[in-house]
């Protein structure tokens, strides 16, 4: 396989796994408030929240492609940095994949937030656990397998990005250059043996990750 | 110390207020219907369901109109109705995590895990657990954060028999440092445990008072309970080796009973409803053993043929279930004298 194809390939893993980091961060505050309160407005919030799921990602990443580009909000940000675009970079691939996997961040969080009895909440409180204290040492470890899948959901789904990366990223190597999109443009070449090489590798690594999964998952004691 | 409340709360349409003291020490039994609010009044007063109003305990003021402490700094040891075991830690991890915040010592972790019988369980994971064993950890879980105040929810109501008693000796002996509010519908366990009482009902803390004025007092709904009882405060005078009697002291009326069960400073003795018979005269030629001077205060009729005559015995009260038969036969009514024979008793 071309050194390129390796390089598209480690763009993906590279962008999977931040988009996943920070989604964890981000959906942890959001999916607790989500689980814990009712609130006038809340269901049009969580509908918005799950518009990835259900919109072309093309329609997603046109409306990025604007967002980020020059004249948009992402373009002002990038000023900041002497540049005058986030569009066909790198972090705008992070924000594009961070939009676009969300929801499948976002609900098992929250369905994990929202499995956690009231009452074991509140005998922590009661045994001198501060707010703080009960989230790390109650709801974190009680909600280990909701950030489990989770996190599995989000890195798969970001490494198999297409749409949005095609509308916002380009396909500049080693920067926005990600394995589908080398695949795509092997297939338009015509260079079948590439594009089954890479498709291939793609299999493997999934597979791998699957397998790791359910392996884990399997263990005596895992919590799942 | 004592605690004084003086709470409302509102949820949905059911409405809770409760002004009452807390005895500074001694099991208090909070006695109620389903749905009377009990366990909301002990959320309440743990600080875990916001309501209205004053808390004081001891010097320190928990609650007022402005202010409310969080309940994680209150000292407060609450049991809810069911264990509520933390379920991604064993039994030890449990027991830790209540030790560990209050700052418990080696001495309290081994005294809770003697008495409470521990030892063996604490390398189990909580959810192997039965539900007796599940409850004995989740008291001694609330044991060891140290609390001031034990507000407890029907502890023992997984429990076998035997395990309550002991555990009932358990509460009991820890009643002598702190004030417990104890929640239960087993009237066992109000006559063992219970000093005083509050009843609340539909919301309302309707009277607060002592267990004898609890049990026996002219309201009150646990007289009209098929186990009614009273339980008299004795002095032990004798122990009667060749009879293996005990011989108690009441006023100054003594008792006889068999001496089975605990012997304490200051026995209580348990006499039920329906192991109280009356005459006019006193007869020497019973098999009864105790046979007590009193005189009547009231007779109410609870149906089926049934009465319940409320005594005055030197100055405790006395609860006999009779026939409105031999009512009618004896002429009982207020102020007559008669004399109690008490059939059997048992120490509690």
């Amino acid at each position: 396989m071309p050194s390129a194809d390796w390089l598209a390939l480690w763009v993906s893993v590279k962008l999977a796994l931040i988009s996943t980091v920070v989604l964890l961060a981000l959906c942890t505050p959001l999916a607790w408030w989500l689980a814990r309160h009712r609130r006038r407005g809340q269901a049009l919030l969580e509908a918005l929240l799950a518009l990835p799921l259900v919109l072309p990602p093309t329609v997603l990443g046109f409306y990025l492609l604007l967002a980020l580009g020059p004249r948009g909000p992402g373009g002002a940000l990038a000023g900041l940095g002497n540049a005058h675009s986030l569009a066909f970079t790198f972090s705008g691939l992070v924000i594009g994949s961070v939009l676009y996997s969300l929801p499948f961040v976002l609900q098992p969080l929250k369905n994990a937030f929202a499995a956690i009895d009231r009452d074991t909440l509140d005998m922590a409180a009661s045994l001198g656990a501060s707010p703080r204290d009960r989230f790390i040492n109650v709801v974190l470890p009680l909600a280990r397998p909701g950030y489990f899948s989770a996190a599995v959901l989000g890195f798969a789904h970001t490494l198999g990005e297409f749409g949005v990366v095609l509308m916002i990223g380009g396909s500049l190597s080693g920067e926005t250059r990600v394995a589908s999109v080398a695949l795509y443009e092997h297939v338009e070449a015509g260079d079948y043996a590439s594009a089954g090489r890479l498709a291939m590798v793609l299999v493997v690594l999934s597979v791998a990750l699957l397998w790791a999964v359910f392996r884990w998952q399997r263990r005596p004691g895992s919590p799942l | 110390m004592s605690l004084t409340v003086d709470l409302r709360l509102q949820r949905g349409a059911f409405h809770l207020s409760a002004n009452a003291a807390l005895p500074r020490r001694g099991v208090t039994i909070l006695f109620g219907a389903s749905g009377a609010g009990k366990s909301t009044l002990l959320r309440a007063m743990a600080g875990l369901a916001p309501s209205r109003g004053l808390i004081r305990f001891g010097d320190t003021l928990w609650q007022d109109e402005q202010h409310s402490l969080p309940a994680h700094q209150r000292p407060v040891g609450l049991m809810l109705q069911k264990p509520t075991l933390f379920p991604h830690l064993d039994v030890a991890g449990n027991l830790r995590f209540a030790a560990r915040r209050a700052g418990a010592d080696q001495a309290l972790w081994r005294r809770v895990v003697g008495r409470l019988e521990l030892g063996g369980l604490l390398r189990r994971s909580v959810r192997e657990l039965s539900g007796g064993e599940a409850s004995r950890v989740a008291l001694g879980r609330t044991l060891l954060s140290d609390p001031q105040l034990l507000l407890l929810d029907e502890p023992l109501a997984a429990l076998d028999q035997a395990r309550r008693q002991a555990l009932m000796t358990v509460i009991s002996e820890i009643a002598e440092r702190i004030p417990v509010l104890y929640v239960t519908h087993q009237l066992d366990e109000v006559i063992t445990l219970g000093e005083h009482l509050w009843w609340l009902e539909e919301g309302r803390l309707r009277a607060q008072g002592t267990l004898a004025d609890a049990l026996a007092g002219p309201d009150s709904p646990l007289a009209q309970h098929q186990d009614a009882a009273v339980v008299l405060r004795t002095r032990e005078v004798a122990f009667h080796r060749e009879h293996h009697l005990l011989e108690l002291r009441i006023g100054e009326q003594s008792l006889r009973i068999p001496a089975t069960g605990p012997r304490g400073e200051a026995p209580r003795l348990r006499v039920a409803a329906r192991d109280v018979s009356l005459s006019l005269s006193a007869a020497e030629d019973s098999s009864v053993l105790n046979i007590l001077p009193a005189s009547v205060e009231s007779v109410r009729d609870l149906g089926q043929g049934q009465c319940l005559v409320r005594l005055l015995c030197e100055q405790q009260w006395l609860l006999a279930r009779v026939t409105r038969y031999s009512c009618e036969r004896l002429a009982l009514a207020p102020g007559v004298g008669v004399f109690a024979q008490i059939k059997a008793a048992a120490l509690v």
